[in-house]
C-alpha cells in the first residue's frame, strides 16, 4: 500500500511537471540572487545563506503537498488507504524531493559562490538529515495549513518556529563540516537531531487522524 | 477561593522581602589594584553594606589568598570608616607559580559583618629576579558567619540579585501554563469524536469548545508571562551584561517560543467554523509544545550562553541560591503560578460568557 501511494506521488509530480520545474528554478534564482548580492562569500556567510536557501526552497516545495489535489480527491484517498500511510508516503516522497533539491542547490551554489566544505561525508549526512527533518515538520504543517484559506502565509508562520531547533542544529553541524567550529563530539548533535525527528514523527502519526477528516 | 488569596499573599511577600531585605556585606574593590613582588604594600579595601567601625581593629582579619593552602595575612589593620579598611602586606619575592603575574582574592573576616570575599582583587606582578617558591601556609580559619536575614553579595550583579525573585519565576509560570494549555488541547482531541462529545454535553452543560477556550486562555497567560520574563531579563542584562539584548541563545530561543504561540493564535482565528479551528489549533498546540522542549532544553546546551550555569546546564545551578534566597524564591514561584492560573481562568470564563452572549456556543 505504501509503495502504491509513493508511486502515486511520483506519477503526480511527473504529470504536473510545472510544479517541480518551478521549484528548481526557484532554487537557482535564489542562488543567483546571493551571487549577485555578494560576489565573494566568506565561509561563515556561505553557511548561513546556504541554509536560508534550503529553508525557503523546502517550504515552497512542501506547501503544495496537500493543496495540489482537490478536497474530493483527498477524501477518496482517505477512503481507500489508511491516512497514516498516506502521510508516510508524502513524508518519504518529500524527503527525497528535498534531498534532490538540496543537492541541486549545493551544486549550483558551489559553482557561483565557491565550495568551502572540508568534510564532504559529514556534509552529505547533514543534507540527508536536514531533508528528513524539514520533510517531517513541513509535511505535517502543510496538512494543517491546507485546511485554512491563506495557506501559504499560514505555512510560513506556523513552520518557522517549529523548524528552529532542527535548523539551528543543522547550521551548527554544517559549520563543523566547514571547519568553522572545532568539535570532535558532534555525534551528540546528530543524536539530538534524530531525537527531535523521532519526537516530531511520532506526534505526526498520533495527530494526523485529527487533521485529515472534516 | 483560598488559593487566589494565597497567590496575592505570596506575591506581596516576595515583593516586600525581595526588595527590602539588605545584601550581606561585600568588598567592591581594593586599591591599588596591582603590586610588585617583594613590595611592602598598604592596601585599602572598600566595603559595601559593611560596618567595619563596629568592631575593634585588632579583631578584624584580612588576607590576600592565592589558593586554599596559600595566603598572605594582613598586618596593622586600621579602620578608616564603616566602608574603608586599611591593611599592610609584605608581598614575598617569590611567586607560587612561574607565571608573570598572579591574581589574589581579598578576604575580610569581621566579627559583626562575617566573612566577605572579592575574587581576583589584586594582581601581583613578578619582579625580574624573582623565582618560584611556595608561600607559607594560610591561617584562614575560625571565620565569623553573619547570621541574619540577608541576601548574598555577588560581584557583577550586586543589588540586581533581587531580580532572581521576579525574572526566574516567570519562566516557571510560563512552563506550567503552557503545559496546562497543551493538556487542554489533548483533552479536546480526546473528546472530539461524536460519541464522546455527546456524553460530554450531557454533563451539566460542559461543551467540547470549553477545552479549546481553556487551551487558548492558558496560552495567552503563558505568553504574557513570557513577555514579562523577557522584559525583566532584558532589564537585568542591561546592568549585568552591559546590553539589554546580546543575542544570547536563551534570549533567541525564548523569542522563538513566543512566536510559536502567536502563530497558534493566528491559526486558531483563521477558520470560519469554530470547531474546525479549535481542532486544528489543538493539533498545532501539541505539535508546537513538543518542539518547545528541544527549543528550551536541548538547543541552549549546544551554544555558549551568558546565563549562569551556561554550557551544559539549562538553568542556574543549586550553588546560585542560598537558604535565605530560597525563602523568597520558592514562595515567589508558587505565588506567581497561582496568579497565572487565576488570570487564565478569568480569561476563559470571560470568553465563554462572550461566546454564549453572541450565540457562538
Amino acid at each position: 500500500m505504501l509503495f502504491t501511494l509513493l508511486r502515486k506521488e511520483f506519477v503526480l509530480e511527473f504529470r504536473q511537471r510545472y510544479a517541480i520545474s518551478g521549484i528548481v528554478l526557484y532554487v537557482f534564482s535564489m542562488v543567483f540572487v546571493v551571487y549577485a548580492a555578494s560576489i565573494k562569500v566568506q565561509p561563515q556567510v556561505w553557511n548561513v545563506l546556504f541554509w536560508l536557501i534550503i529553508l525557503f526552497a523546502s517550504i515552497n516545495a512542501v506547501v503544495k503537498s496537500f493543496v495540489q489535489e482537490s478536497g474530493a480527491r483527498q477524501l477518496y484517498y482517505y477512503q481507500l488507504a489508511d491516512p497514516a500511510m498516506l502521510l508516510l508516503a508524502k513524508i518519504i516522497y518529500n524527503t527525497l524531493l528535498l534531498l534532490v533539491l538540496s543537492l541541486l542547490a549545493f551544486g549550483a551554489y558551489s559553482v557561483v559562490a565557491g565550495n568551502p566544505v572540508k568534510d564532504i561525508g559529514l556534509f552529505a549526512l547533514i543534507l540527508l538529515l536536514g531533508s528528513l527533518g524539514f520533510s517531517i515538520a513541513f509535511t505535517f504543517i502543510a496538512s494543517i495549513a491546507a485546511k485554512a484559506n491563506n495557506s501559504a502565509t499560514l505555512m510560513a508562520i506556523l513552520s518557522f518556529p517549529v523548524i528552529m531547533p532542527i535548523l539551528l542544529t543543522l547550521v551548527r553541524l554544517s559549520a563543523i563540516a566547514l571547519r568553522l567550529i572545532q568539535d570532535t563530539s558532534y555525534q551528540r548533535d546528530i543524536v539530538n537531531l534524530l531525537a527531535i525527528d523521532a519526537i516530531l514523527i511520532t506526534l505526526t502519526f498520533v495527530l494526523f487522524p485529527f487533521v485529515w477528516r472534516d | 477561593m483560598w488559593w487566589k488569596a494565597l497567590s496575592v499573599v505570596l506575591i506581596v511577600y516576595s515583593l516586600i522581602a525581595g526588595t527590602l531585605v539588605p545584601l550581606k556585606p561585600g568588598i567592591t574593590y581594593v586599591s591599588p589594584q596591582t603590586a610588585r613582588s617583594g613590595q611592602q604594600l598598604v592596601l585599602q579595601l572598600h566595603g559595601y553594606n559593611s560596618f567595619y567601625a563596629q568592631s575593634p581593629a585588632n579583631d578584624i582579619r584580612v588576607w590576600l589568598q592565592y589558593d586554599s593552602a596559600q595566603a598572605l595575612t594582613g598586618q596593622q589593620i586600621r579602620v578608616l570608616n564603616d566602608t574603608t579598611l586599611e591593611a599592610s602586606f609584605l608581598i614575598p619575592t617569590e611567586l607560587p607559580r612561574p607565571t608573570a603575574s598572579v591574581m589574589l582574592n581579598a578576604i575580610i573576616d569581621h566579627p559583626a559583618d562575617g566573612v566577605s570575599l572579592l575574587p581576583s582583587a589584586i594582581e601581583i606582578v613578578k619582579d625580574s629576579i624573582a623565582s618560584q617558591a611556595n608561600w607559607s601556609g594560610s591561617n584562614i580559619s575560625g571565620l565569623h558567619v553573619k547570621k541574619d536575614f540577608s541576601f548574598p553579595y555577588r560581584n557583577v550583579i550586586y543589588e540586581s540579585i533581587r531580580n532572581t525573585y521576579f525574572h526566574v519565576p516567570m519562566w516557571f509560570v510560563l512552563m506550567f501554563l503552557f503545559i496546562a494549555s497543551a493538556w487542554n488541547s489533548v483533552q479536546f482531541l480526546r473528546f472530539s469524536n461524536p460519541a464522546q462529545a455527546a456524553a460530554l454535553d450531557e454533563q451539566k452543560g460542559r461543551s467540547l469548545l470549553d477545552f479549546d477556550r481553556k487551551a487558548a486562555a492558558y496560552a495567552e497567560a503563558g505568553l504574557l508571562f513570557g513577555i514579562l520574563g523577557l522584559i525583566t531579563g532584558m532589564l537585568w542584562a542591561h546592568y549585568a551584561w552591559g546590553a539589554a539584548w546580546s543575542n544570547d541563545i536563551k534570549q533567541l530561543m525564548t523569542a522563538v517560543a513566543l512566536l510559536i504561540y502567536l502563530a497558534y493564535f493566528i491559526l486558531r482565528s483563521s477558520f470560519d467554523e469554530p470547531e474546525k479551528g479549535a481542532r486544528l489549533a489543538a493539533v498545532y498546540n501539541i505539535f508546537a509544545f513538543a518542539s518547545l522542549i528541544p527549543l528550551l532544553y536541548i538547543v541552549p546546551r549546544m551554544f555558549a550562553s551568558l546565563h549562569p550555569g551556561a554550557t551544559g546546564n539549562p538553568a542556574f545551578g543549586s550553588e546560585d541560591l542560598d537558604n535565605t534566597m530560597r525563602m523568597v524564591f520558592y514562595p515567589a514561584i508558587i505565588g506567581w503560578s497561582l496568579f497565572g492560573f487565576w488570570l487564565a481562568q478569568l480569561r476563559y470564563r470571560y470568553q465563554r460568557l462572550l461566546d454564549k452572549a453572541t450565540g457562538l456556543d
